[in-house]
């Protein structure tokens, strides 16, 4: 670990905090409990970030929670519309991740074959 | 579980940001020449009190709701890596004051996974809570450095922030 890749780091991590701010359109909640972190879910986010950064794609605020509900599906990751409705992505590997960034977060379109159906989703809601 | 103890890292530093701390701070002690890599990671959110840190350490309890058994795995996994490893493992808390996992292993144990990706880890925590002050410490023999996410972070504009910079190193050199 070298200084330059700290400091690359600490600039990311101020962006972060420009995504959080506001009222965005879009919350994504990533899984990070133990069973999410063991399936991936740090990379997964990571990915996400960094895609959503690359695309300039401002209308997102970011935010984790420790258990999903979803232990067999991880790493898990739920998008929340301003509007109310919720969308729940199961087993989101980094190609997934690029992609619900690109279709969903930027086109506002669902990535169907990667949401989960709606028993599950609610399964995971009630757990939450 | 776990093939890099930076996962482990991020997992317990989950704790501490669902315990709602504003400083947590990572410590990584790397000494060759006496055999130990030593992990600490310490918090000022709500602490235990050690009644409740008692029973969490005997039976791997959890505390969170909503689920079907109330264990937890984050502590007991790193416990069981540095146990495993010829290292002690040790929680301190209290409420109030907040919660301190110490964890140390021989270095060269063949059982003790790589520390792996920490910049990824320390990201991850940032993007959890952006607020949260992150603290890095590393030590790694003899060579030492640290990391705030929240350093810097109320300058101004980068501009501003060279030229004041440059203002001090030229009233320093004057
Ligand atoms: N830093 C901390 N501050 C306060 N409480 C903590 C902290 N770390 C762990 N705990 C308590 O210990 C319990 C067990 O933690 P852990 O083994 O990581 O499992 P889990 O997080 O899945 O519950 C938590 O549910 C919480 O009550
Ligand atoms: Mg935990």
């Amino acid at each position: 670990m070298n200084l330059d890749e700290l400091k690359k780091l600490k600039e990311k991590a101020q962006r972060q905090v420009a995504l959080r701010e506001g009222n965005k359109k879009y919350r994504v909640v990533f899984s990070m409990g133990t069973s999410g972190i063991a399936a991936g879910a740090r990379e997964i986010m990571t990915t996400m970030l960094d895609e959503i950064d690359k695309r300039g794609i401002e209308n997102v605020e970011v935010a984790v929670t420790g258990e999903i509900g979803l232990v067999d599906a991880e790493p898990v990751i739920r998008i929340e519309e301003r509007s109310g409705e919720k969308v729940t992505y199961a087993k989101v590997n980094a190609d997934a991740a690029r992609k619900i960034v690109s279709e969903h977060l930027q086109k506002g379109k669902v990535v169907d074959g990667l949401a989960v159906g709606k028993v599950k989703q609610k399964e995971a809601e009630r757990l939450k | 579980m776990f093939d890099q103890l930076s996962l482990n890292i991020l997992d317990i530093g989950m704790n501490s940001l669902a315990a709602g701390a504003t400083v947590l701070r990572i410590t990584v002690i790397e000494n060759a020449e006496h055999d130990w890599l030593v992990i600490r990671i310490r918090d000022n959110g709500h602490g235990m009190d050690q009644k409740t840190l008692r029973e969490i350490l005997a039976r791997n309890a959890s505390t969170k709701a909503g689920r079907k058994k109330p264990i937890g795995l984050g502590l007991a996994l790193l416990r069981q890596t540095s146990e495993m490893c010829g290292g002690a493992f040790h929680v301190h808390s209290a409420p109030g004051e907040g919660t301190g996992v110490t964890a140390s292993m021989r270095a060269s144990h063949v059982d003790r996974p790589p520390l792996g990706d920490l910049n990824a880890t320390i990201f991850a925590l940032c993007a959890a809570n952006p607020t949260v002050d992150i603290q890095l410490n590393c030590e790694s023999n003899g060579e030492k450095f640290h990391f705030s996410s929240q350093e810097g972070k109320y300058h101004e504009p980068r501009r501003t922030q060279e030229a004041q910079r440059e203002g001090t190193a030229a009233g320093r050199a004057a």
